[in-house]
């Protein structure tokens, strides 16, 4: 094979050239144009589709594209303004009607002349970067018909009104309306929003700001917000019918501007029926309302949580403070527990259980209840009513959920080391006076403060209840023992209380009876010679007895009495008249005690085993006392209680303050040192923000206390001043 | 002397030959000096007090003129007659100055060691040459160092045996004292405040930061803050000033 000799293909043009006739792209354009025109007419059942599509098919393959799309254009423009025309000659309510009707024709010939063109559009059309012909279509009929001077505004006013309408209560032809929206979203996402979505929200945004302002001028709060749920719910609603579904989150936004946030203020504010009214009447639906559609606009929640807020404080502040609430502790403290459970109960019905409302509920509480430095004796005093009635006829769940509520109380003190002491001094009231109906229900009491506040809190209430514990054996030993033998003499129970776990104060022993003294003495012999290195001191001021007593006729009552009580009326064994001083001489009872005691045995009807000259209400020093033989009553056992304050007075009040503030100095002081020890070195505000985070579980230290107790520490060496830098201490070891 | 090895033993006797000093200070500028007699001889001509002390002899006679005649200290009775010596009242500041210059343990009394330790490093040895010294030892009051110093010293000194504070009437006699010398505004103020409301002794760490008070605020107290970590008492000072309008209040 030859490598010189190459052998070159060579394509060769058609040896003969297709003539054309030179009015064949006339005549086969006229074919189509017919048909177009055939087709706007809805003749179109006459036309062969396979001829049309070869025609167009032709014309494309022997360059005549330009000519048959530009012949397109010009036909389909000339139908289009036909049907302008026709459109704008609707009258009124009809308009609607042509127009959809006419979109739907034009829609349909549009479909029609696509298929015939197909070729056009698959080739000529991409190769020429021309507008395919469905789209084609669709924007000729935007620029003829919906943007054609007089039918656009027409189209505007006629939808706007329409919705107005539907607004206003008719009924309207919602399904027409689909259409008509669904082909301005179909001419393209600008022409929906242009051509009617912006003058559609610009004139709900109107139509809304005057009805509110209407509704708020002649609604109370309730009532407007169901109005204003009502059109939010119908705006949807309308979006889901015959609007884009892009178009709500706009038009909700609009009425929540318009009706909600724009009045919001006004709203919560309402006289006699903004948001306190609600929250005082409990509408549980109206504030639900509330909260659904506030929380849909910026700032919505946080005004109704800020109103709500102070409205608690106030409310609370007026609760704490009133001085007539201050008189029964138990229904104070009952009342801020309803306030509680109110509240509460709102925020899970209505609010959704709101963290942030709980928070706001919580620190709203914390706020008020501090305000009255009494409140953690109250709160104790509480818990003993319901630890000492017995919870009449309470379950113990009931029991468990009352002890709960309080504990929720119990977190907002402050002062919890205050609660401590008098929770103490009550818990050894009912203890001692055998006054507690559940051991249960008061070891559980003391679980849950050990798990709040940590074992040392709780320490000293647990060796209360170790103390009654060993009593009962101590004393169950003594009568099996030879001491016990007590022949008939009374009967002896003994508590014994270790020092320090009760908050017994020291009070000089009154004058027991003598058979008492010999019961007494027994046991002490018994319990020292059991135990060595003990020492025992009666606490005459808190016992009680139950004694025997005949009175004139010969009936026999049992009377229950304090220890005081009886060593009084024992001595009217032996005389049947003493005056003040020989009783205060026999029994060396203190003063306040003794008339406490005496006013109650001689001043209490019903009660009144002693008879008093002269009579009077109150107990002075010269009066005298007579056994009062006359005494009767329906009952068998007589209970004679001691005239005590329950709450405390004021001097008490200040003395257990000033116990709380000595106890509080070596807490702080330990704190400071504990701090110190493992810091060495720092500045006075970071000691006093460390101090108080430490001892905040228990109480709220005063910074002026801190400084004290620290200058307290520099004194006794602990701390120094930092040589150069005198706000900085250092720990000494 | 016994003590010292042999070589040491013969510079502490030609010391002495040279210089004509006690055995005492001879031994200890010997030791300061790392038993270099040159070094040892620079510093003995180079200080003036231990040159001036030579006689201890009249030292000694000064001190029991004015000893007690049954302890063996100076006490009450011989510094009055010290200060009728001096010519000064026995009130005066100067003799502040001069107990710190003796580091006396207490007021009104010297023991022998302090009386004359103190006049030694102050190289005086008679009644004249300690007159007049006077002005001088007034003088050292300007000194801020020296006055702090003294201000810290006056609380120990002044406060009783086995206290840890110090008295309210003698610490208002010895602030009225020092802060003259200070011309502190508020120092009667001060007093009359703690008076009305403290009437308790003094701690020494607020007899210390009153001084730093005094110093660092300006005359309307425009630059006290209250978490600045003063002790409480002047805390309450302040709110006192304020309250009786005396200082502007800061709101």
């Amino acid at each position: 094979m030859s490598s010189q000799k190459k052998r070159n293909f060579k394509i060769e043009a058609f040896k003969h050239r297709v003539e054309l006739d030179p009015k064949y792209a006339e005549r086969t354009w006229k074919v189509l144009e017919h048909a177009i025109h055939e087709i706007y007419n809805h003749n179109a059942s006459g036309l062969s589709f396979e001829e049309l599509y070869r025609s167009a098919y032709n014309m494309v393959l022997h360059k005549y594209g330009e000519k048959l799309y530009s012949g397109l254009v010009t036909t389909m423009t000339w139908h289009l303004k036909q049907i302008a025309e026709s459109i704008e000659a609707a009258q009124g309510g009809l308009f609607l009607e042509e127009l959809n009707r006419k979109w739907v024709d034009h829609n349909k010939a549009l479909q029609m002349i696509r298929d015939i063109l197909m070729y056009m559009d698959r080739t000529y059309i991409p190769s020429c970067h021309k507008t395919p012909v469905h789209e084609l279509g669709l924007n000729l009929w935007r620029d003829h018909i919906i943007h054609s001077g007089k039918i656009q505004t027409r189209l505007l006013d006629t939808l706007l009104e329409l919705i107005h309408r539907e607004r206003t209560g008719e009924i309207i032809n919602r399904g027409l309306m689909r259409n008509i929206t669904k082909m301005l979203m179909d001419l393209g996402p600008s022409v929906y929003q242009e051509d009617f979505e912006k003058p559609f929200l610009e004139v709900s945004a109107g139509f809304y700001s005057g009805e509110s302002q209407q509704f708020i001028e002649c609604c109370d709060c309730g009532d407007y917000l169901k109005k204003a749920e009502r059109r939010l719910n119908e705006e949807m609603e309308r979006v889901s019918q015959y609007l884009d579904a892009r178009s709500e989150a706009k038009i909700t936004s609009v009425v929540e501007k318009e009706m909600i946030a724009n009045h919001m203020q006004r709203l919560v504010h309402m006289e006699n029926s903004g948001l306190v009214n609600m929250l005082l009447d409990d509408k549980y639906e109206d504030l639900s309302r509330m909260y659904n559609l506030f929380r849909r606009v910026p700032d919505g929640l946080s005004t109704i949580r800020d109103v709500m807020t102070s409205h608690l404080r106030e409310t609370g502040k007026q609760l704490v403070t009133d001085p007539e609430r201050l008189k029964d502790p138990v229904d104070f403290v009952q009342r801020l527990l309803n306030e509680k459970d109110k509240h509460d109960k709102i925020i899970s019905i209505a609010f959704n259980n709101d963290k942030t409302f709980q928070n706001a509920l919580n620190s709203s509480f914390e706020f008020f209840i501090n305000l009255n430095n009494r409140s953690p004796e109250f709160i104790s005093l509480y818990v003993d009513d319901k630890l000492r009635k017995g919870l009449n006829g309470a379950t113990e769940e009931d029991v468990e959920v009352v002890l709960d509520k309080v504990m929720m109380l119990f977190r907002y003190l402050q002062e919890k080391d205050v609660f401590e002491k008098y929770y103490k001094q009550h818990l050894a009231k009912r203890l001692l006076n055998g006054k507690t109906v559940s051991d249960d229900a008061e070891r559980s009491m003391l679980v849950k403060l050990k798990t709040e506040c940590g074992y040392q809190f709780t320490s000293k209430l647990e060796g209360m209840f170790t103390d009654m514990k060993t009593s009962q054996d101590t004393m169950q030993d003594f009568y099996a023992s030879p001491f016990g033998d007590i022949g008939d003499g009374p009967t002896l129970t003994v508590q014994i209380l270790t020092t320090g776990s009760w908050p017994t104060q020291p009070s000089p022993a009154c004058n027991l009876p003598p058979e008492i003294v010999n019961v007494c003495e027994k046991f002490k012999s018994y319990y020292l010679g059991t135990h060595t290195g003990r020492r025992l001191t009666w606490q005459t001021n808190m016992g009680y007895a139950d004694i025997k007593a005949t009175f004139g006729k010969g009936q026999k009552h049992e009377l229950n009495v304090s220890t005081y009580q009886m060593c009084v009326l024992m001595l009217f064994n032996s005389a049947d008249g003493l005056t003040y001083k020989e009783i205060e001489q026999a029994t060396e009872i203190p003063a306040s005690d003794l008339k406490r005691c005496l006013q109650s045995l001689a001043l209490v009807k019903g009660k009144n085993v002693l008879r008093k000259e002269p009579m009077s209400k109150d107990i002075s020093e010269d009066d005298t006392f007579y056994f009062n033989d006359k005494f009767s009553s329906k009952f068998v056992k007589v209970k004679i209680g001691t005239v005590v304050a329950q709450k405390e007075s004021e001097p008490e009040k200040q003395e257990t303050r000033q116990r709380v503030e000595e106890d509080r100095k070596p807490q702080i002081e330990a704190a400071i040192v504990r701090i110190m020890k493992s810091r060495r070195v720092l500045d006075h505000n970071s000691i006093v923000t460390e101090v108080t985070k430490q001892l905040q579980s228990r109480f709220l230290p005063n910074p002026v206390v801190i400084k004290k107790r620290i200058e307290s520490l520099i004194e006794r060496e602990f701390l120094e001043r930092d040589k150069a830098d005198r706000k900085l201490y250092r720990y000494l070891a | 002397m016994h003590k010292l090895g042999r070589g040491n033993r013969d510079k502490v006797q030609q010391f002495i030959a040279i210089s004509g000093t006690s055995e005492k200070v001879a031994v200890q500028l010997l030791k300061a000096c790392d038993w270099q007699l040159e070094r040892a001889f620079d510093a003995f001509f180079s200080q003036p007090q231990i040159r001036a002390v030579t006689d201890s002899r009249r030292l000694e006679e000064l001190y029991n003129r004015y000893k007690d005649p049954y302890v063996d200290m100076i006490t009450v009775d011989g510094i009055s007659l010290l200060c009728e010596d001096l010519q000064v009242d026995p009130q005066d500041i100067v003799m502040l100055v001069i107990s710190w210059h003796m580091k006396a343990a207490i007021m009104c009394e010297f023991s022998r060691q302090e009386f004359i330790g103190g006049l030694q490093s102050l190289g005086i040895d008679s009644i004249e040459k300690f007159r007049e010294k006077l002005p001088a030892l007034r003088a050292e009051l300007k000194d801020e160092q020296k006055f702090h110093e003294i201000y810290n010293f006056a609380f120990s000194w002044a406060k009783e045996k086995g206290q840890k504070s110090l008295q309210l009437d003698t610490a208002i006699g010895m602030w009225q004292l020092l802060f003259a010398e200070k011309h502190w505004p508020f120092v009667d103020y001060w007093c009359q405040f703690l008076q009305a409301k403290h009437n308790k002794a003094i701690s020494r760490d607020t007899w210390s930061q009153l001084l730093e008070f005094v110093k660092t605020m300006d005359p309307q107290l425009s630059n006290y803050e209250e978490d600045s970590a003063w002790p409480y008492l002047i805390d309450e000072f302040v709110e006192y000033l304020t309250e009786n309008g005396i200082v502007p209040s800061r709101k």
